[in-house]
């Protein structure tokens, strides 16, 4: 299996490569499954070709992408019909890697039999490699995610807290990820499920990392506002994630909740939906103090659910990390039927979006109940995760025993 | 002594008559101004015998829709419902002739006010826009001064009047006023009131706004007769003045040039069995100019845009209208003389200057755009090569 794990990744990748060379449809490009007003490749290229011809992309409502990509795709990396899908294929394969050495750091082993399975589950995900082939930026912004979790294994803070912000940078509630990856950069990423210990508070050495990462925040703020001339784009960007301008039809739960919304309701649920996705980040990284790693991967969970305006991608990650978790499976209490509803979720929703906005035989309820759907699963998922992750720790029962919470 | 006056002011009047077509050709053709079409078509009896009313109303829904003009610019008003009455052989369907061959109703038409609702008040105040704050967008008349507005109607009607419902009337004078009132109120630009009842000229007789074009199809003490039995549906289908309007109609689409002089050519009292009249002293223009898609028509005008000079930017592609009316009429306008010359350029498009300076910004030039663009992403990969060169 050693020999075959050694082929099996750029076998994936170059399979990958054809994938992204196909004569695909278009259409796969403006599917609002696969891509979001802040992640669409086309708004991209639309705000890269205003920025080149003198008019401000962050004057009209189209361009939400972050101006780091703005300069980025404007100067270094150009978009092309050639280019654009060898670094989308590029941060898959990228990513996969990051991924692939999370799980050899969390078993410790230079190389273990199950790689090339992750590296497969990663790439063969259909939740990822379709939003990949949409060339949306989501799939830069898992790969980010994967390299500041790596950077954060290895012990590597600045690293990690660079990729963290260039994340923060495309994403804001990738802010969320924040207090685990610190964390984690302090601890190990060896699996201690089965073993909690208390954390022992290590503030002198959590404080300057905070510091770093707010610092590195900063400095690629100034970047990003050295290309634009002002800070209208802050509105624009991370404003949209907190004020949800644009309520074109995604997989989330945010859009149509907001559709129906009476104006005078808007700030205070804005408020209650943003203020919700922070709620859980002590909780978590408490209860899983002794494995940030774990932490991380269930704050992905949260976020995959709740996120403004979130793609396949994003529940994508969060279950294809679910193979770097292995010690977990015998304790999942209903893994088949969140993969059911997961497969449920995934056929209805392109149908019902079809029915809805291609034939206009559907309403938008339609789409909604599917995103209901699919938010089940991931919350089936996730919630399957955190019980797992915790029953774990109390291993086999004997006879008469029962597990309670406290 | 009176009618020395009235002689000479007759002789006078032919006198400036024969003048002004010379006159009005030295100017040149004189294209319409308006920028929106709306039509009012009513239909004021009811009554199953009364079948060719309602069918003369349709027909002109018809040909205004199919001309262009779109549903939310029209009101239809009914004030019976032909199609669907137990005594319609046909059910759902209402047909302008024996031959049945064109059902005039349908499956997409809109009517607005229907029944009971079609009342001298309610057509009264759709005119004059007078309505409560309750009535729905598609049952006001939205125009504005640049509207051309088409008002048709059929019915029973008399000396000075039209019998609404079997229960009320409308007199000329209503009518005139309601129009004055719209002319105070900027309603229209221009208003073709077209009317097809017994003495039907006489309801034209008072307007007294400008900008009014109008035609009627009997004289007074004359009747209008019926064009056509049918013997299925066993009432008469279809007016002779409105049937020979719409044949000549039948003939016009969007892109046609035919004037309404060439409309009121074709009336033949003889076919028609009455006197059609038209009463055009209050139309500022000549008849020739004024084409037949102006009022029945919603034919667009499009300004062609050229790129602009200077910034030599060639992704900014003109729009070429397929639409041969409108090129004609933007050739037309190189000839308007008078206040808004300033406004065209010398090819006869609107200037683009203006509105492309202000949305590009203009101190920022390309070098700065690309030297920023460039020093964000040397930030970046410097900041990446410093921390992949630490630990």
């Amino acid at each position: 299996m050693d020999g075959s794990g050694d082929l099996a990744f750029p076998a994936l990748v170059a399979a990958r490569l054809l994938l992204a060379f196909a004569p695909l449809p278009d259409a796969l490009k403006y599917d609002q499954q696969l891509s979001s007003p802040l992640t669409s490749y086309s708004r991209l290229r639309e705000g890269i070709y205003l920025f080149q011809h003198g008019i401000d992309p962050y004057s009209g409502g189209a361009f939400r992408h972050s101006p780091s990509l703005l300069s980025l795709f404007s100067t270094v990396l150009p978009l092309t019909p050639y280019t654009s899908p060898i670094l989308w294929t590029a941060a898959d394969a990228v990513a996969a890697w990051a991924l692939v050495r999370i799980w050899r750091l969390r078993t410790g082993a230079k190389e273990t039999s199950r790689d090339g399975q992750i590296a497969a589950l990663y790439l063969l995900n259909p939740y990822i490699f379709l939003p990949s082939l949409a060339l949306s930026t989501s799939s830069i912004e898992s790969m980010l995610c994967l390299l500041a979790v790596m950077f954060a294994c290895r012990g590597r803070a600045s690293a990690a807290l660079f990729a963290l912000a260039c994340l923060v940078q495309l994403s804001l509630p990738a802010v969320l990820l924040a207090a685990p990856i610190i964390l984690l950069t302090v601890t190990r990423p060896v699996s201690r499920l089965a073993l909690p210990q208390p954390y022992h508070a290590q503030w002198k050495r959590i404080i300057p990392l905070l510091a770093e990462f707010v610092g590195y925040t900063a400095l690629l703020t100034f970047a990003s506002t050295v290309v634009c001339g002002n800070w209208l784009w802050v509105e624009k960007t991370w404003g949209a994630t907190l004020t949800l301008p644009d309520l074109t039809p995604n997989p989330g739960l945010w859009w149509y909740f907001f559709t129906e919304m009476f104006d005078h309701f808007r700030p205070f649920f804005l408020m209650v939906f943003s203020v919700h996705l922070l709620i859980y980040i002590a909780p978590l990284c408490i209860k899983f103090q002794h494995d940030f790693l774990y932490a991380t991967f269930l704050l992905l969970g949260v976020q995959a659910l709740f996120k403004p305006y979130p793609t396949l991608s994003d529940p994508g990650l969060f279950l294809s990390m679910f193979s770097i978790f292995p010690e977990i499976y015998p304790y999942l209490r209903h893994p088949i039927v969140t993969a059911l509803i997961h497969l449920h979720a995934s056929l209805l929703l392109p149908l019902f979006n079809s029915l809805w906005l291609r034939q206009g035989t559907g309403n938008a309820n339609f789409f909604y109940a599917s995103t209901l759907v699919f938010g089940m699963g991931n919350g089936a998922a996730l919630m399957d995760a955190i019980w797992a992750g915790l029953r774990v720790a109390v291993g086999e029962l004997k006879e008469g025993y029962e597990v309670a919470q406290e | 002594m009176l009618n020395f006056v009235k002689w000479l002011c007759l002789a006078l009047c032919l006198v400036i008559y024969a003048q002004a077509e010379p006159v009005a050709e030295f100017f040149g053709r004189q294209s319409s101004s308006h920028t929106n079409n709306w039509a009012v078509l009513v239909c004021a009896s009811r009554y199953w015998f009364n079948y060719r009313h309602m069918a003369n109303a349709l027909g002109m829904y018809r040909t205004v829709k199919r001309l262009g003009i779109p549903d939310s610019n029209i009101i239809l008003m009914l004030a019976d419902d032909v199609a669907c009455n137990p005594r319609n052989k046909f059910p759902g369907c209402v047909y302008s002739s024996s031959a049945k061959t064109l059902d005039l109703y349908g499956d997409n038409i809109e009517v607005d006010y229907r029944g009971y609702e079609v009342t001298v008040e309610n057509f009264l105040r759709v005119l004059t826009g007078r309505v409560e704050p309750s009535v729905p967008r598609s049952k006001r008349l939205l125009t504005d001064d640049r509207s051309n507005v088409f008002i048709y109607m059929t019915g029973h009607g008399g000396n000075e009047f039209l019998k609404f419902q079997d229960s009320e009337e409308i007199s000329a004078f209503d009518i005139a006023d309601a129009v004055a009132q719209m002319w105070e109120k900027k309603r229209y630009n221009e208003l073709f009131f077209m009317i097809d009842t017994c003495q039907a000229n006489t309801m034209y007789s008072k307007f007294y706004s400008p900008n009014v074009l109008a035609t009627g199809s009997s004289l007074i003490h004359e009747n209008s007769y019926s064009h056509e039995n049918d013997r299925d549906i066993g009432v008469a289908v279809i007016d002779s003045y409105t049937h020979y309007v719409l044949q000549f109609m039948e003939g016009i689409n969007k892109t046609s040039q035919a004037t309404m002089q060439d409309l009121f050519d074709t009336y033949d009292p003889e076919k028609i069995n009455s006197h059609p009249g038209v009463r055009s002293d209050l139309f500022p223009r000549s008849l020739r100019d004024a084409l037949v898609t102006d009022f029945f028509g919603g034919v667009a005008q499009a300004e062609v845009l050229l790129p602009p000079e200077g910034s030599g930017d060639a992704h900014f592609s003109t729009v070429r209208t397929t639409d041969d009316a409108s090129e004609v009429g933007a050739d037309d306008r190189s000839d308007i003389t008078g206040d808004t010359a300033h406004d065209f350029d010398v090819t006869g498009g609107l200037d683009s200057r203006p509105f492309l300076a202000a949305i590009i910004d203009g101190h920022d030039t390309t070098l700065d755009r690309t030297a920023r663009a460039w020093a964000s992403s040397a930030i970046v990969l410097l900041l990446v090569g410093w921390i992949a060169s630490r630990k």
